[in-house]
């Protein structure tokens, strides 16, 4: 398992071979399995889709058998005629975008969900009524149809709104799209050609420059010195060199295939690369097809917090729909005209419907969306913001998200004494002994042979972020001296390079001689570094606090150290050097690094430094804070098994205490085998494991692990993860960069993508992309996303409430027959006016308790609007608010002559339009008109009684558990915006409308405003009652019926 | 959600997430979860403890249910789901195993039908006392505002329904519900009754009577033989056979309404629209055609309880014949509005006469 060697420069490479021994023969079997599972699961037909692509056999082929195979030739490429054939057979060398939703039928689906049906009932009823009504009687009023028309208003108007915010959300296939080369440089009919690569077919002979992308799926026939860049497809960050050579059965992994869309790039050492190959594959045929079509295959999961508010408008249509229907009966039971019951029913159905709520929580949800883009969240589809918070499983990717994606020096050794150096972002605190010799020497090594040059132009840039022309490891270095050592290219200048041997494959080392600083000092310095079983063999002393000693037992301690270092899955590198004699080397010399004019062993031994791609400082905290707050955090990566497993404990996803099966079975020295494999608590899974398991098995793997990683895991397998924790109930959360994420991304709850490294297809299939690739950020999402949760449930508890103070006076309307309390467009008023800003302030409130220490809720038990949040909204407050509302009504009718007890049953005499001298309680008789208008007072009163206990509602809402001086009733200061502005709305409405009749609203005398404030006191102080039992008496009856 | 819980409470299941999420280590309860498997543990033991067997069924039946989930998950008909919906549906009305109804047990219903008693008892007293203040600041004799119901509205007897006038003066049967109703709605004013109940009082100023407010105030006389020919004394038939119709005209009661002093509220009728020669006379009765300033002010119902309001008949003895005329009767006087948009019954009624012979 661990690495016994640790090689020069590539772990990479090392690894690659570890594949190659591990993989070998059954490359092909690999993803037979995986063929196999998908049968298993028929519905998931887009991997057998995938499966196409891994019959490619094209990189075993010879070059003759491949002509063969696409009837072409490799110097004198198709004929036009034969490509022209070609072209109609296969289509173009495009993406096909997935059969789209037309944006009307988008549009109409915004427009009859949600509560847009129970609406469009409405108003429909609304036109029949006056239908009815017209019918017998040419001048019946148009009330009727306003309100029909206002009705057909606030449903279009939400349903617009909606569909703004869906649209937002961007199409997956079109950044797919942006991958895509223009041109391609093509031999057709013996000629080079420049065509669209749209046009490219099978068998074509194209050629690809350095800086270019592969036009379509080619098999490399000739290749100078170019690497080509998959990062996007497969993650791994560095550039993969390209040649003729069948390399692995894999194709993924041979080096004679390129892919479309991905980069081709010139190795440092060659000035123009190009590769010759032939198109093996075009359009959604290539790898980037299958990916694209992966990705817009699978379908976008619904949102929990979706769920939630679908759930919810569940439980409020059916208890519109019941009272309403129930109530219909009723009156006609009681012998009102069916015209009257049909009235009845549009007003329950308006009452009974919080208009506004849809669109303020879709406020609620961007204001979110808005903050946490402040915290380098930016959110892309707004239900996501919830999700976050409910999500109980991250699966991470390792590099750029965990770790900071660039090799930084971890560790030096010299003076026999591992070092450790500072591996934070920025360096700043170095605490290694400095002051040795061997350091001095050291350093100037690692200064001197060293190829990597800052980019000019940033003398501005902090040294951790200026641009480095150079490969990972020298930049590493370069970096590392210029914050310990101060200008290294003054350092550089003063020591004159004379010769220089770059590193190659081959000989593992680089090599540069320089002239010393010291201008005394007449002798050429040579220095070395490379792997270190070719520098030990080379160095036959060592030196130790500055002087030289022979290396021999020393030798012993340094190979020890490499080995610790390399456990730690570190690369390593050693440095040495040499004086070379001023005699033999004259200033004149002429080193010729062909010949090898100059000794190149017994040099003297330095040091050694060791290299990582080190976790992020702020991520083992925010691992802490994600387990305290209940989420498990899985790595999944396609790197290699012990770098994952190395990162993991360094950031904690892998605890200190904790044991894998193999780690178990070393410390007992037993085989893998006689190991209880539920005695471990962290596994490391590597993806030629998991090919091989079934759904059950990667299920028990993810339920009875804690701390998981899965490594060497290709994009479908990550989709397998991401299903495998789905079918556990848990909310998953999967962050990546790379073009291959993007199906995992598309899967997941939520995808995190990178902002800075993410890949364009990653970022527009996930919901979230993280603007400083920090994976510590996924914490404050998660911390806004339980909090919005929180608020959402107090914003819906708030609108549900007065529901009832609006839907009673229907009620009483139909059995008690008082003049009607409150007219339909009044209700709207409430529901769109003043109610809309004091809603959505509540998103503005701060979290009763540590959220971050609770567990994630659960998707199917922790509703958004349960039972005690209805039961207690409509039953409690909002009965509470009915009646002070009526006390309102009450009043200004006993003022006005009508004492209640005149009002029970008046209501068929009061809306005769013929009796105009209907009797008060005191003999005084009141025309229609007059009646009308007493009536629209009644309205507004009414309307101002529930506005005023609504204040009261707003301030209860705050918290659900905590009294409102715990929470501060100030801190909030939007809170207060929204009651100023429920205050202001309603006296425009009374005072400035008052006189607009279609409006039915009229000024009101000033005192009736206080009428309901002892009511609304009520409501207070039986809430805080309420909170307080919650707070003494937890886990009581009282708390389980009573908590929301 | 059962068998989760059943997890937990059983540690030989190992696969189970909730199981691993249970360990000692983790420090952080899920309290929802904690209380609801409380509540569950709550009802089991105040209501049956459950023996081992029926735990054993619950497991087949949970086998039984994975099972299903199973056929569900290889893409089986839909009616399945219904099925099970059903099911659940049905085990939440009624589930026998808890004795469960409504997913709350017996005593479970019964506390909390205690608890909503208690609280809308409480509710319905705070409700009873707010009442009572209210009535407590509200006169009954006098209304606290009376301005909604000012300017006074106007209305015209007989009154079926409707304001147009049809009859023929050949047809009996076309105006008879005329007389009767006018009959009917004179007989308050009779001579005899009148002179009875309420005191005559002089004209042409207010009948002002001062005292407590919950004292019975006197009512002046509005004897039916003041309305003359309209009376219906003489002709019992109020014109109505002539073809010179009758038509009474009201003012709306208002407390404490009284015209302006020495200018008593005058009722003139004209054509409203069309010829102006339609209508060639209208005698009205009393003469004056106004409401005598004694009939003011109005008391209020509690205490001026023999009130009757006085009268203006409209003699339309001659009207044109066999065509609609739209009549309008309006009310003059200082203080008195009659054109009102919205209202057309403040201060003016407008009808239409349609005399046929």
């Amino acid at each position: 398992m661990s690495q016994q060697t640790p090689e020069i420069y590539s772990v990479e490479l090392s690894g690659t071979k570890d594949i190659v021994k591990t993989d070998k023969g059954d490359g092909k079997e690999k993803y037979r399995g995986l063929k196999n599972n998908c049968l298993e699961r028929k519905k998931k037909n887009h991997k057998e889709e995938f499966q196409k692509e891994l019959h490619l056999d094209d990189h075993k082929l010879s070059n003759r058998e491949l002509e063969k195979k696409y009837g072409t030739d490799i110097i004198t490429g198709l004929s036009s005629t034969r490509a022209a054939e070609l072209l109609a057979r296969d289509g173009p060398n495009s993406l096909t975008p997935p059969k789209q939703t037309p944006e009307i039928v988008k549009f109409l689906k915004q427009m009859v969900g949600g509560f847009s049906v129970l609406l469009w009932v409405g108003a429909f009823l609304c036109w029949i009524a006056f239908g009815i009504e017209y019918s017998s009687n040419k001048s019946a009023s148009l009330n009727n149809v306003y309100l029909g028309s206002v009705l057909v208003l606030v449903v279009i108007f939400t349903g617009i709104f909606a569909y703004y915010q869906e649209a937002k959300s961007t199409n997956i296939m079109s950044s797919f799209k942006k991958m895509i080369p223009q041109q391609a440089l093509v031999i057709r009919d013996s000629e080079k050609k420049t065509i669209p690569s749209e046009q490219l077919v099978v068998g074509d002979i194209v050629e690809v420059k350095g800086g270019d992308q592969i036009p379509a799926d080619i098999r490399v026939l000739s290749s100078q010195g170019c690497r080509v860049d998959n990062s996007s497809l497969t993650g791994e960050s560095e550039p993969q060199p390209r040649s003729s050579e069948f390399t692995h059965e894999n194709p993924l992994e041979t080096k004679n295939i390129c892919f479309y869309s991905t980069t081709c790039l010139e190795a440092s050492t060659c000035p123009v690369g190009t590769i010759t190959g032939m198109v093996i594959n075009t359009g959604d045929r290539t790898i980037i097809g299958h990916i694209a079509s992966l990705a817009s295959g699978v379908g976008n999961e619904k949102t929990p917090i979706a769920i939630e508010i679908e759930h919810f408008v569940h439980i409020v249509a059916g208890v519109a729909v019941s009272i309403g229907i129930l109530f219909f009966i009723i009156a006609v039971s009681m012998n009102y005209r069916v015209l009257d019951s049909i009235i009845f029913l549009i007003g329950i159905i308006v009452a009974n419907v919080p208009e506004g709520l849809l669109a303020t929580v879709t406020v609620t949800l961007s204001l979110t969306a808005k903050r946490m883009a402040k915290k380098n969240c930016l959110v892309k589809n707004l239900e996501a913001v919830e999700t976050l918070g409910s999500t109980s499983i991250i699966c991470s990717d390792k590099t750029g998200t965990l770790t900071q994606n660039r090799m930084t020096v971890a560790h030096l050794w010299f003076d026999n004494q591992i070092f450790v150096a500072d591996t934070s972002e920025n360096h700043s605190n170095q605490v290694f002994d400095q002051s040795s010799r061997t350091w001095a020497s050291l350093s100037k090594i690692i200064t001197l042979c060293n190829r990597a040059e800052f980019k000019p132009g940033q003398e501005n840039v902090p040294i951790m972020k200026k641009a480095v022309i150079g490969d990972a490891s020298e930049t590493a270095l370069l970096k590392f001296s210029e914050v310990i050592l101060g200008d290294v290219m003054e350092i550089r200048k003063r020591n004159r390079k004379v010769a220089e041997i770059p590193f190659n494959s081959t000989n593992k080392f680089q090599l540069s001689i320089h002239e010393t600083d010291d201008p005394h000092d007449k002798r050429f310095l040579m220095v070395m570094k490379g792997a270190p079983e070719r520098i030990l063999e080379k160095c036959s002393t060592i030196m130790i606090n500055g002087e030289e000693h022979p290396l021999d037992s020393t030798a012993r301690a340094c190979q020890v150290a490499c080995m610790e270092l390399g456990k730690m899955d570190e690369r390593v590198l050693c440095f040495c050097h040499l004086y070379l004699p001023a005699h033999e080397f004259p200033e004149t010399y002429k080193f010729d690094t062909d010949a090898m004019n100059f000794p190149t062993s017994n040099l003297c031994f330095v040091g050694l430094l060791s290299m990582i791609d080190p976790p992020r400082s702020t991520v083992p905290d925010a691992v802490t804070k994600c387990r305290s707050a209940g989420i498990k955090v899985i790595m999944v990566t396609g790197d290699h098994p012990i770098t994952a497993k190395a990162i993991a404990k360094s950031v904690g996803i892998i605890s200190a205490n904790s044991e894998t099966v193999e780690d178990i079975a070393r410390r007992l020295s037993i085989a893998v085998e006689q190991v209880n494999k539920w005695d471990a608590k962290a596994a490391v899974v590597t993806g030629m494991e998991l090919k091989d398991m079934s759904s059950e098995q990667v299920d028990e793997i993810l339920a009875n692990y804690q701390e998981i990683v899965f490594a060497r895991t290709s994009p479908q397998q990550k989709l397998i993860i991401v299903e495998g924790c789905q079918r556990q109930d848990a909310v998953v959360a999967v962050t990546g960069d790379g073009v291959n994420d993007s199906p995992a991304l598309k899967k997941a709850d939520i995808g995190v993508a990178m902002g800075i490294a993410g890949s364009d297809a990653a970022k527009n299939a996930a919901d979230m992309v993280l603007l400083d690739d920090n994976f510590a950020s996924i914490v404050t999402g998660v911390e806004e996303g339980r909090l919005i949760f929180d608020n959402l449930k107090k914003t819906i508890a708030y609108t549900l409430t007065k529901n009832i103070a609006e839907l009673c006076p229907f009620l009483i309307y139909i059995i008690v027959g008082l003049p009607l309390p409150i007219g339909t467009i009044t209700i709207l008023f409430i529901d769109l006016g003043t109610d809309i800003i004091p809603s959505i302030a509540l998103a503005y409130e701060k979290a009763e308790s540590d959220i971050m220490n609770r567990k994630p809720r659960h998707k199917k038990k922790d509703r958004l609007v349960n039972q005690p949040l209805a039961v207690y909204s409509y039953l409690h407050i909002g009965l509470m608010q009915a009646l002070g509302a009526f006390l309102v009504y009450f009043t200004v009718y006993a003022q006005e002559g009508f004492l209640p007890r005149r009002l029970i049953n008046l209501r068929v005499e009061w809306e005769k339009d013929y009796v105009n001298d209907l009797e008060d309680s005191y003999g005084q008789e009141w025309t229609r008109y007059q009646r009308a208008y007493l009536e629209w007072t009644g309205y507004t009163a009414f309307f101002v009684g529930i506005l005023v206990q609504q204040i009261a509602d707003l301030i209860i809402r705050k918290t659900r558990r905590n009294s409102i001086f715990q929470q501060g009733p100030f801190r909030n200061k939007v809170i207060w915006v929204g009651i100023a502005s429920q205050i202001i709305i309603g006296l425009v409405l009374s005072y400035g409308l008052g006189s607009v009749t279609a409006l039915s609203f009229t000024m009101l005398r000033a005192q009736y405003w206080f009428v309901a404030v002892p009511h609304a006191i009520l409501i207070w102080v039986y809430d805080e009652v309420r909170k307080l039992f919650i707070r003494l008496y937890p886990g009581s009856w009282w708390d389980k019926n009573m908590y929301y | 959600m059962r068998r989760q819980l059943r997890s937990r409470r059983a540690p030989s299941f190992p696969y189970s997430y909730r199981y691993r999420l249970d360990d000692p280590d983790e420090v952080n309860q899920n309290y929802l979860a904690d209380e609801e498997e409380e509540a569950e543990e709550e009802a089991r033991v105040t209501v049956v403890p459950k023996s081992e067997e029926e735990e054993e069924e619950e497991e087949k039946e949970e086998e039984e249910e994975e099972g299903k989930e199973e056929e569900e998950g290889q893409g089986q008909p839909t009616g399945n789901a219904w099925w099970q919906k059903l099911q659940i549906m049905n085990e939440y009305l009624w589930d026998p195993e808890r004795r469960m109804f409504l997913a709350r047990t017996g005593q479970s219903w019964s506390l909390i039908l205690l608890v909503y008693f208690f609280f809308y008892a409480s509710l319905a007293a705070v409700i009873t006392l707010c009442m009572y203040t209210l009535f407590l600041t509200i006169s009954p004799y006098i209304p606290t505002f009376t301005e909604r119901v000012k300017p006074p509205g106007v209305m015209i007897r007989p009154f079926a329904h409707s304001l147009n006038f049809n009859f023929n003066v050949s047809e009996p049967d076309t105006w008879q519900h005329y007389v009767i109703s006018l009959n009917g709605f004179l007989q308050g004013y009779n001579d005899s009754l009148q002179e009875e109940m309420n005191v005559d009082c002089p004209p042409g100023q207010y009948f002002i009577q001062d005292g407590n407010e919950d004292e019975d105030k006197k009512a002046c006389q509005f004897k039916r033989s003041f309305l003359k020919n309209c009376s219906g004394l003489e002709d019992p038939t109020f014109g109505y056979s002539t073809g010179q119709p009758c038509i009474l005209l009201k003012m709306n009661r208002v407390v404490g309404f009284r015209p302006e002093l020495g200018d008593p509220v005058k009722v003139s009728c004209k054509v409203q629209r069309g010829d102006e020669n339609d209508i060639r006379s209208i005698s009205y009765y009393p003469e004056s055609a106004s409401f005598d300033l004694r009939y003011y002010p109005y008391y209020g119902k509690l205490t001026h309880v023999n009130y009757t309001s006085p009268l203006v008949a409209m003699h339309f003895t001659d009207v044109v014949k066999n065509q609609a005329v739209p009549v309008q009767c309006q009310l003059k006087g200082k203080g008195i509005i009659n054109d009102v948009i919205n209202d057309r019954f403040v201060g003016r009624v407008i009808f239409t006469l349609n005399i046929e012979t």
